[in-house]
């Protein structure tokens, strides 16, 4: 480079004059706290997280073999449907997904049924399937008694508590079409699809709970915006005294 | 004054709210009160927009440097609070749950790095346009054509999102198609551009930042009160139904928190919702940290974005309007998440049916049974927030077109009424194509919004960090930056689009995922930053004319 340009030469990191000089340490601090506030603690929580089950998966787990091998037990079948239910009641899963789901449930209460019943349960499941396809508003006083009464029935098959709101997804997520046969499709999907769907990354960042939140939510959400508008204003205010300082005048 | 405007509100609120509480519902019949609400608004934008008209291009431009900090911050707010922080940011957390927060963060931390490296020095460097300042410190009117066409492109890939939220807010108000309601809603925001300009556009900015944020707050304080959380302060409240998503919310067997159709306020237990790149999301760590860098560093790159800080008087202004500006947008996105968590739970059950996630806000307020004027006072406010983004990006799209192109390349004799005319021009040619890709409905708002941050980042961002701050990059660095960064961009956005109609390209699924249309900044802006590094490195040195404005006029 030649010897003129060496008066006129701007470098973030080589200041020339006393105000760069302070404006550059004063960048390099705020940027450091940014970048560390983000991106640091993204990584801690990659590195504490641990993949952890919900008791759902567990229970599937426990059973599974069985239900495979289509040796269940009368309690271990009630676990299994419970535990497909537990996914259908989640909003994220896919049209697929949800066909398989519905598949095992509809299967595990089916044979939850005495053989003598097999049939009217079949035909209830289709008239409330009927009546579903017909309605145009879900208020309609048919359909909600239809779904009512099928919960009702239902929900002691797979011994739901009163409160346990599986019981209002019970009757919406059977289907009359899939109960006989838990199908080939499902017993080679339905592991994956359980382990999805219950299996988590927490850690003690996400299990924390801070004003109510997840601490990691707390932080990410609402803590780090509060710190970008303080790193904004403290580089505002130290910029301010540093021109007064230096008596810079625009 | 208010003699007369009292009795006829007490006429006329009740009305609105009877015809409204007949047709709201969450199908798509036509719905009056919110349509009133929104025809007021849109009048009352034209009318301020009218008031405060550009009356030469420096109007049109930079609403002639008059502008409070305060003033500008409100301004630079309504500016940045687009349909994708209104509407499509809560979309994503619903969707994604705590993946959606790397948009949050990555629209908001941003700011830092634009105020502490940027906003001052810009605003000393005294240029109307980005392009301009790219033509005048790179010494290459080339590069000024360039700037100026990556400035259109920008904005166009901005305003899409915001095009579609438009459309889905006038389709939900008014009950039509989507595509009629984006031919409507382009329309009516076209035809405002038009008449204000930058300085009614500045004016109105204000105004829509006031009903930005009222229509955000008001439902979501009537929503925690109503389903029982901490009210007084909702972006705290909310926390503790984050925590109840996770571990479930059982039967209320009194059944008294019910939403608009009668199901219980219930859920089970959904730890993916809050656990970061939870496999049901479909998301990892990766995209997490991509998605929120190139957000970041895609803000301070937005043409439309720095240009705001032309319009106030002093670089001292310019760095307080970030504060005051981030602030301000900051009691938005402290907001968003509460609506996705309530639209979480107020959806759960299956009889809901799939909603658009791009409406979840709207559809929370209607679910959450809130009174249907709220409500309609919600996408009115989506609506606006849609408007004002759209008017600063169209602007700053005319402005590359007529300044950086019509005057500075082909025309420089042009006349101020001329330049103006050609300003005109460019706005309604770009709502025609901004129109016509909305109608494809690529994507989400939010990610088709974040496809114009990583095409900034690649782009402009190196352009002014480097310009700025290291007086070696030269003509020839920006140009092989400028390269590096656009070639990642057109491999990101050409896969992209290859997917969306099918067609499978090489090592598909490996670009997909490493270059994803949403966050390809995160190589593209390092390599430009290098590339231009190395390059001016090995060619002849910038004009001691341009060393010496950065010194005395930038730096001192």
């Amino acid at each position: 480079m030649s010897d003129d340009y060496n008066g006129y030469h701007i470098s973030f990191f080589r200041p020339t004059t006393p105000r760069a000089k302070a404006n550059r340490n004063i960048v390099i601090w705020l940027a450091s706290i940014w970048a560390v506030s983000i991106f640091g603690f993204q990584i801690l929580l990659l590195v504490l997280e641990k993949p952890t089950p919900e008791p759902a998966y567990l229970t599937f787990q426990s059973v599974w073999e069985d239900v495979e091998d289509n040796s269940a037990d009368k309690v271990e079948l009630q676990e299994f449907g419970k535990s497909a239910l537990s996914v259908l009641g989640k909003i994220a899963i896919s049209d697929k997904e949800k066909a398989t789901l519905e598949n095992a449930l509809s299967w595990s209460i089916y044979q939850l049924t005495p053989d003598s019943l097999r049939s009217a349960l079949i035909a209830r499941v289709q008239g409330f399937e009927k009546i579903k396809a017909e309605i145009v508003n879900i208020s309609n006083p048919d359909y909600v008694s239809a779904r009512n009464a099928l919960s009702k029935e239902l929900s002691p098959v797979l011994v739901l508590v009163s409160n346990d709101v599986r019981r209002n997804i019970l009757p919406l997520a059977l289907r009359s079409s899939s109960m006989k046969v838990l199908t080939d499709d499902t017993k080679v999907s339905l592991p994956a699809i359980m382990e999805k769907y219950l299996i988590h990354n927490q850690s003690v960042l996400t299990d924390t709970r801070f004003l109510g939140f997840p601490f990691h939510y707390f932080y990410t959400a609402v803590f780090l915006l509060i710190l970008f508008v303080g790193l904004c204003w403290v580089y505002c205010v130290l910029v301010d005294r540093l021109d007064e300082r230096l008596k810079t005048v625009e | 004054m208010k003699k007369i405007l009292f009795p006829i509100l007490l006429v006329v609120l009740p009305m609105l709210s009877q015809a409204a509480t007949a047709a709201t519902q969450l199908d798509t019949g036509f719905k009056i009160g919110p349509a009133i609400i929104l025809i007021s608004m849109l009048v009352l934008f034209v009318l301020v927009g009218f008031l405060f008209r550009a009356r030469d291009t420096a109007d049109f431009y930079v609403a002639g440097n008059g502008i409070s900090r305060v003033g500008s911050g409100m301004a630079i707010a309504s500016n940045w609070m687009s349909a994708a922080s209104f509407l499509g940011m809560a979309a994503l957390m619903y969707g994604t749950g705590y993946h959606g927060l790397a948009y949050v963060v990555g629209w908001t931390g941003g700011y830092v790095l634009l105020l502490i490296l940027m906003a001052g020095q810009i605003r000393k460097y005294g240029k109307y346009t980005a392009a301009d300042f790219i033509g005048d410190r790179y010494y290459s009117q080339a590069l000024r054509t360039v700037g100026a066409i990556i400035a259109i492109l920008i904005s166009i890939s901005y305003c899409v999102g915001q095009f579609g939220g438009i459309g889905l807010m006038f389709s939900w108000i008014l009950g039509v198609e989507y595509n009629v309601a984006v031919l409507i809603g382009g329309s009516v925001v076209l035809a405002y551009t038009l008449i204000s300009g930058m300085l009614g556009v500045t004016k109105n900015m204000q105004i829509q930042y006031v009903i930005i944020i009222v229509s955000f707050l008001i439902p979501l304080f009537i929503l925690t009160y109503k389903f029982d959380y901490f009210w007084m302060l909702p972006q705290i409240g909310y926390g503790s139904l984050v925590s109840d998503i996770v571990a479930g919310i059982p039967l209320n067997e009194t059944h008294q928190l019910v939403n608009s159709l009668g199901q219980d306020f219930a859920v089970v237990p959904s730890p993916e919702y809050a656990m970061p790149w939870d496999s049901a999301s479909g998301q990892t760590f990766f995209q997490w940290i991509a998605i929120a860098f190139s957000l970041m560093i895609g803000t301070a790159g937005l043409p439309h974005v720095i240009q705001r800080f032309y319009v106030v008087p002093k670089s001292h202004d310019a760095r307080w309007s970030v504060v005051w500006g981030l602030f301000f947008i900051c009691i938005l996105y402290w907001s968003a998440p509460a609506y996705a968590a309530f639209g979480k739970i107020l959806s759960a059950s299956p009889e809901v049916g799939k909603l658009a996630k791009d409406a979840i806000v709207v559809y929370t307020a209607q679910l959450g049974n809130l009174n249907p004027l709220i409500v309609g006072l919600l996408a009115a406010g989506g609506v606006s927030a849609a408007f004002s983004t759209v008017s600063g990006l169209l602007v700053a799209g005319a402005s590359a077109f007529s300044h950086d192109i019509y005057v500075k390349v082909i025309n420089p004799q042009a006349s101020p009424s001329r330049q103006l005319l050609f300003a005109r021009l460019a706005t309604i040619l770009m709502s025609i194509i901004v129109g016509v890709i909305a109608l494809l409905k690529l994507a989400l708002i939010g990610q088709l919004v974040a496809v114009a941050f990583s095409l900034a980042g690649c782009t402009i961002f190196p352009l002014f960090l480097l310009g700025i701050w290291w007086s070696g990059s030269n003509k020839q660095g920006a140009i092989a930056g400028l390269i590096a960064g656009g070639l990642v961009s057109v491999i990101a956005l050409t896969y992209f689009i290859a997917e969306k109609y099918g067609i499978a390209l090489p090592a598909h699924d490996f670009i997909s995922y490493w270059l994803g249309a949403w966050y390809f900044a995160w190589l593209g802006a390092p390599l430009a930053l290098v590339v231009n590094i190395v390059v001016s490195n090995m060619t002849p040195a910038t004009p001691i004319e341009i060393r010496k404005f950065l010194i005395e006029r930038v730096h001192t």
